[in-house]
């Protein structure tokens, strides 16, 4: 689920900064070091929307740098259990498969893919049911539903299931082609 | 209560000897026993307790159970009909003691009874009498019939309160032992001999009617001792007196009366057998084997237990038919289900039988009984343990038939809900019910009172809390829990639950990503993820080791139960989960490799990463194997540090440049000169690199030794050979370099010879591995393997004519341990005499450390031999590890140790010692014995040819030329094309555990044999002609070709 919040955020700016452009180098900074992060309680920061108030800075003894307390908008990412994901299959294998929305990597257990769906080997790896209509392989869109999240501090890993209505194929480009 | 207990002995005993000696006869009674209710029992009981009374009875007793049942059914032949009657009729009186009635038949039935035992055997009575005197102290003796009564209504008070349910603790608390009783006496005996002392007591007690002993009890798990029951000490020694299995200076302890009890409760294990609980079988073949209970028979005392067989068809098959009986299998076959119409194939008669109980079919084969391909057995409740069972999940699986309900096993559920650890439940917990009338509640546990647990249900119309016992409870999971495996075989794993099945739990490990099949039991949420341990099995963490795909890499990370590997592909990082498993061998073998300079890595060498990915990185190389560095940077966060980068694609810092574009002597020359200056470099404090680790190069230099630097006299002493010219094939030593030309010792004439310098190549055994392998080392730490011993090993080989020279000389040396090479190998590094005498490191009180760690010219020399010569191949890991310390202080006195090579060759005091070094290693000299693989490879070995920038390829050695390059059929079998390779572009195949191996060296180099065990770095084979078992070192035990 997508949030838009405000986080608070301690930089530190190296004297060379400091001069008229401190503000623009100050996000710039902030840009760089906080998108694509993720933590366990946000989830990842997809993009810093807007600073709202940078603080007075504190110039620290010894290195000269200074460290401003930023507040800023950011739009941030985290899967919750039991949210709906549409998301790219990555890999296939025989224990189930893994697949991808955005930054999170999801795995989908071959027991939480329906019965009728099995693990076919080869070339290409898939998951097919038995009439052959649906296939699940790399690059398989799939919708899926998160029954559990594991949050490294990192990364963020969850468990999902497509064995339940209105789960699996949504768009399969490799059949298409 | 004594006697009683002594009854119970009696009994046990009694079954034992039935179980042992006729099963089914026994079976047969007890069935009829059982057939016949209570009071057949209670007859037999009868009989049993007055076994001790009526020796006759006792007797027969002892001598065949069944028989006693006939006698007891008749006391022979026409007395039958009465005994009976009057047994049963006491038994009447038993089953209402007060009844007067009962008293008088009971009488009747005395009467008859005395007479019998009157007339049988008139004068035990007076004996018996005496044997009784409890029972007759204190008391008037009025009359024997009188006395009789008082007798069986006494037993039979005793054998009403052990079988009546309504005896009570007060009535027990009268049967202790007092001051009055016989005492218990505790009497040594020969260690595994306490029945048959026991009996041989008792027989004797029947034998000699003065014997004033009451009873005499072995007991099963007590060793050494036995029991006596008796008034007096003196009676008990009379009654040992004479017994061989009794000391007769054995001390006869007294029992104190508290501890009598003690002696003959028995602990009452509650053994808690219930249908299809789990045990584990204790003896036989089935040992340790998994079984489930299908049936109990509490009083015999034995359960019918379910099995997978072990059952080897064949061996059942010639037994039954009569033939090869003799033999006696050592091995036990291994668990299989039985197949019937394997059997019948095998021609083995099955036959098909109800049983008489279950009234279920089994298949019977040999008398073993099978069903569904289990074998049903028979045990007695001692063959099987069931404490502490923990099934794993394989064997569970195997008795899981298919469409079995695993939620239908709580029976056995049970068995592990009793193995449950302490605070098994804890508050928060999820749990759910699943027995009783609330099966299937979840709720969480809110507080635990020893086996009580009061959960809170889920369900909201119930009360808040609920009471249940522990085990009517399991633990509850939810796919997508976290979890954390507690106990049983994947302790320690962590991961999420992906599927939940009755009990079992399928967890996608976080580590392996693979599913985990667990008990619910066995597993505790949490959200921690398993890191910590460093080391699996032999392998630890940036341990370099080979994969079975013949790839090899780094272990960057060790997980509970993988590894993470980074791969040794350079061109970009490539990390895979192995399992333990999967990996095939560590690599600790220690080569050297050129970076794009030509400069010879080794490893700590600090080197620039200069193109490829991770170009910019420089760090110590920590491993190196075919031509891949690995790199550890520090500041690289990825990967624990590690970099994989081509040797090529680095530079080792402060290397020179040059190098590049030459061939030929050009080649050699400029080489000499790169190595020269990058020891330089190296041994310049100013030029250290930045990152360096201070200990790799802190104090290793000797500092200003090499500053003058030397000529091309940095070949002079080595091993080279003749590779055109006159002296063709000639091998000889060095001895004097000039412009364009060298001096060449020959070994085998004894004359120094002058060849073109392009017309020599090194070879690359003998002298060299000496420089090499020390300086190899000495970029390294000293501890680390060398190849040195070797070389030595293979000179005798090559040209035995050599060999006699030297002879003499080999004493001295070998008496010296190493202390003569020091010396050589200063002298030459050092070669002219004006450089030699400014080596201070080498002066006697140097420090033995010390030389060892000049590292500089050691790996110039690695690669001295041009270009023909790649890399110097054979010196590996050979423990070298011992040699130094009687190697360097020996160090100054070098020259005088070697008069015979200095009078034949004077003026060269430096090279020459050497030659005595090396040939004086015997060849088959075990201390030196060619472990590692400077070894010659040998004809028929599989190896895995490895060129600079191809894949590796598997090959044949089909033959060994004489440079130590190798002929090799490519192709696993050998059968595709042959190539020459060099041995710096061979390595061997690492035989398997029951591969056929062939040994590279030691006195048993050439002989094959089989691999029968791996034991670290030691493998253990059996020799293929002699059939002896040796332990060699794996390093010198090369695959045979198939």
């Amino acid at each position: 689920m997508f949030f838009h919040i405000v986080l608070e955020r301690n930089m530190q700016l190296h004297p060379r900064h400091f001069g008229p452009h401190l503000r623009d180098k100050l996000v710039s900074k902030l840009m760089k070091d906080v998108e694509g992060t993720c933590s366990g309680r946000h989830g990842f920061v997809v993009a810093i929307t807007g600073v709202e108030e940078i603080g007075k800075g504190l110039i620290r003894e010894g290195t000269g740098f200074v460290t401003f307390p930023v507040k800023y908008q950011c739009v941030v990412f985290r899967p919750f259990k039991g949210e709906i994901l549409e998301a790219v299959v990555t890999m296939v294998n025989k224990m189930g498969f893994f697949a991808e929305a955005g930054p999170v990597q999801i795995f989908v257990s071959n027991h939480l893919i329906p019965d009728d769906m099995e693990f076919q080997s080869g070339d290409m790896p898939n998951y097919t049911t038995s009439d052959g209509s649906v296939k699940i392989q790399k690059d398989s869109e799939v919708r899926l539903k998160i029954i559990g999240t594991r949050v490294d501090a990192t990364e963020i890993f969850c468990i999902g299931t497509i064995k339940d209505d209105f789960l699996g194929v949504i768009n399969d480009p490799g059949a298409a082609s | 209560m004594a006697r009683n207990r002594r009854h119970d002995d009696d009994d046990d005993e009694e079954y034992e000897e039935e179980e042992e000696e006729e099963e089914e006869e026994e079976e047969e009674v007890v069935r009829r026993g059982k057939g016949a209710g209570g009071r057949k029992r209670g007859r037999s009981d009868f009989i049993d307790d007055t076994a001790l009374e009526d020796d006759e009875d006792e007797e027969d007793e002892e001598d065949d159970d069944d028989e006693d049942f006939g006698r007891g059914g008749g006391g022979g032949g026409g007395g039958r009909g009465k005994k009976r009657r009057s047994g049963s009729e006491f038994f009447e009186l038993e089953a209402a003691v007060d009844s007067d009635e009962g008293e008088e038949d009971d009488e009747e039935g005395e009467d008859d009874f005395i007479n019998d035992a009157g007339a049988d055997l008139p004068d035990e009575e007076e004996g018996r009498r005496l044997h009784r005197p409890s029972i007759l102290m204190g008391e008037d003796q009025e009359d024997v019939d009188e006395i009789e009564r008082q007798v069986y209504e006494r037993y039979a008070k005793s054998s009403h309160v052990e079988y009546g349910d309504d005896a009570t603790e007060v009535e027990q608390q009268a049967l202790l032992p007092s001051v009055k009783d016989p005492k218990l006496w505790m009497v040594k005996c020969a260690i595994g001999h306490e029945r048959e002392t026991a009996i041989c007591l008792m027989q004797k007690f029947i034998d000699r009617a003065d014997l004033q002993i009451k009873s005499a009890i072995a007991l099963d798990h007590l060793k050494n001792y036995i029991y006596v029951e008796a008034e007096k000490e003196a009676h008990v020694k009379e009654a040992c007196k004479g017994l061989r299995n009794i000391y007769s200076s054995a001390k006869i302890m007294l029992v104190p009366i508290k501890e009598m009890t003690d002696v003959l409760s028995v602990e009452s294990k509650s053994v808690d057998l219930a249908r299809d609980t789990w045990v584990r079988m204790k003896i036989g073949i089935y040992k340790g084997d998994l079984a489930k209970v299908v049936d109990v028979d509490n009083v015999r005392q034995r359960v019918t237990v379910k099995l997978i067989p072990r059952v080897d068809l064949q061996t059942l098959a010639n037994k039954l038919e009569g033939r090869d009986i003799g033999k006696k299998k050592t091995f036990v076959p291994p668990p299989r289900f039985f197949n019937i119409d394997e059997a019948r194939e095998m021609r083995i008669r099955v036959e098909r039988r109800r049983d008489r109980d279950s009234g279920e079919y089994f298949e019977m084969v040999d008398g073993l009984m099978f069903k569904d391909g289990f074998l049903y057995k028979t045990v007695s409740f001692k063959s099987i343990s069931s404490q502490n069972i923990q099934p794993t999940f394989d064997e569970l699986e195997k008795f899981r038939k298919p469409g079995d309900d695993v939620n239908g096993d709580v029976a056995s559920l049970s068995t592990l809900f009793a193995n449950r650890k302490k605070g098994h439940f804890m508050k928060g917990d999820a749990v759910i019910v699943v027995r009783g009338d609330l099966k299937n509640l979840e709720g969480w546990v809110e507080k635990v009172e020893e086996d009580t647990v009061h959960i809170r249900p889920k369900m909201p119309d119930l009360p808040k809390t609920l009471a249940f016992n522990e085990k009517e409870l399991c633990k509850y999971f939810k796919p997508g829990d976290h979890v954390k495996v507690v106990s049983g075989v994947q302790e320690g794993a962590t991961g999420m639950v992906v599927k939940v099945e009755g009990h079992v739990l399928i967890i996608l490990s976080d580590t392996t990503k693979e599913h985990i099949r667990v008990f619910a039991d066995h597993v505790v949420e949490s959200s921690e993820i398993t890191t910590g341990v460093t080391r699996i099995g032999d392998y630890e963490l940036h341990d370099l080791v080979m994969l079975d795909n013949m790839s090899f890499g780094v272990i960057i990370r060790v997980e509970s139960e993988a590894f993470q590997v980074l791969k040794g592909v350079p061109d970009r990082p490539e990390v895979v989960l192995i399992k333990l498993r999967e990996i095939k061998s560590k690599i600790d073998r220690r080569t050297n490799a050129k970076d794009r300079s030509n400069n010879i890595v080794s490893v700590k060498d600090v080197v620039r990463v200069i193109e490829g990915p991770c170009k910019g990185k420089q760090g110590p190389v920590e491993h190196i194997h075919k031509g891949i560095l690995f790199i550890y940077d520090r500041h690289h966060l990825e990967h624990a540090g590690f970099i994989c980068a081509k040797a090529q694609s680095c530079v080792v810092v402060g290397g020179s440049n040059r190098g590049h574009g030459m061939n030929g002597v050009d080649a050699l020359d400029s080489r000499f000169g790169g190595l020269r200056s990058s020891s330089n470099v190296l041994q310049s404090p100013r030029r250290l690199p930045p990152r360096g680790p201070p200990t790799n190069f802190g104090g290793r230099f000797g500092g200003g030794r090499f500053g003058g630097g030397r000529g091309h006299d940095s070949l002079v002493g080595r091993c080279i050979k003749i590779k055109s010219g006159p002296f063709k094939g000639y091998r000889g030593r060095v001895k004097e370099i000039t412009s364009g030309f060298v001096r060449v010792e020959l070994d085998s004439q004894m004359k120094i010879v002058t060849v073109k310098r392009d017309e020599i190549s090194d070879t690359p055994g003998a002298a060299t591995p000496f420089r090499e392998s020390r300086f190899a080392s000495g970029s390294e730490t000293p501890m680390h393997p060398s190849r040195t011993p070797l070389h030595p090993i293979q000179t005798p080989m090559r040209d035995p004519s050599a060999t006699p020279i030297h002879d003499g000389m080999r004493t001295p040396l070998r008496n010296r341990a190493w202390a003569p090479m020091s010396p050589p190998r200063d002298s030459w590094e050092d070669g002219n005499p004006a450089t030699w005498g400014s080596s201070p490191p080498y002066q006697p009180g140097t420090p033995p450390a010390r030389p060892y760690e000049a590292p500089t010219p050691g790996s110039g020399w690695a690669n001295t031999p041009g270009g023909n010569y790649n890399d110097s191949p054979t010196p590996r890991d050979n423990s070298y590890g011992n040699a130094p310390s009687p190697y360097l202080p020996s160090t100054p006195v070098g020259q005088p140790m070697t008069p015979t090579s200095a009078s034949y060759l004077p003026g060269t005091p430096g090279g020459q010692p050497m030659t005595p070094g090396n040939v004086g290693m015997d060849m088959m000299s075990p201390l030196i014995g060619g472990e590692g693989d400077g070894i010659w490879y040998m004809p028929d070995i599989l190896v895995n040819t490895v060129r600079p920038g191809e894949d590796p390829h598997i090959g044949v050695v089909r033959e060994v030329l004489t440079d130590g390059s190798c002929k090799v059929a490519l192709g696993a079998a050998g059968n595709g094309e042959t190539v020459i390779a060099l041995p710096t572009e061979i390595e061997m195949v690492q035989p398997k555990k029951s591969d056929r191996i062939k040994i590279l060296s030691s006195s048993l180099r050439g002989v094959t044999g089989k691999l029968i065990g791996i034991d670290g770095t030691d493998g253990i084979v059996k020799l293929d002609d002699t059939y002896d078992v040796k332990i060699l070192d794996m390093g010198i035990l090369a695959k045979l070709a198939a």
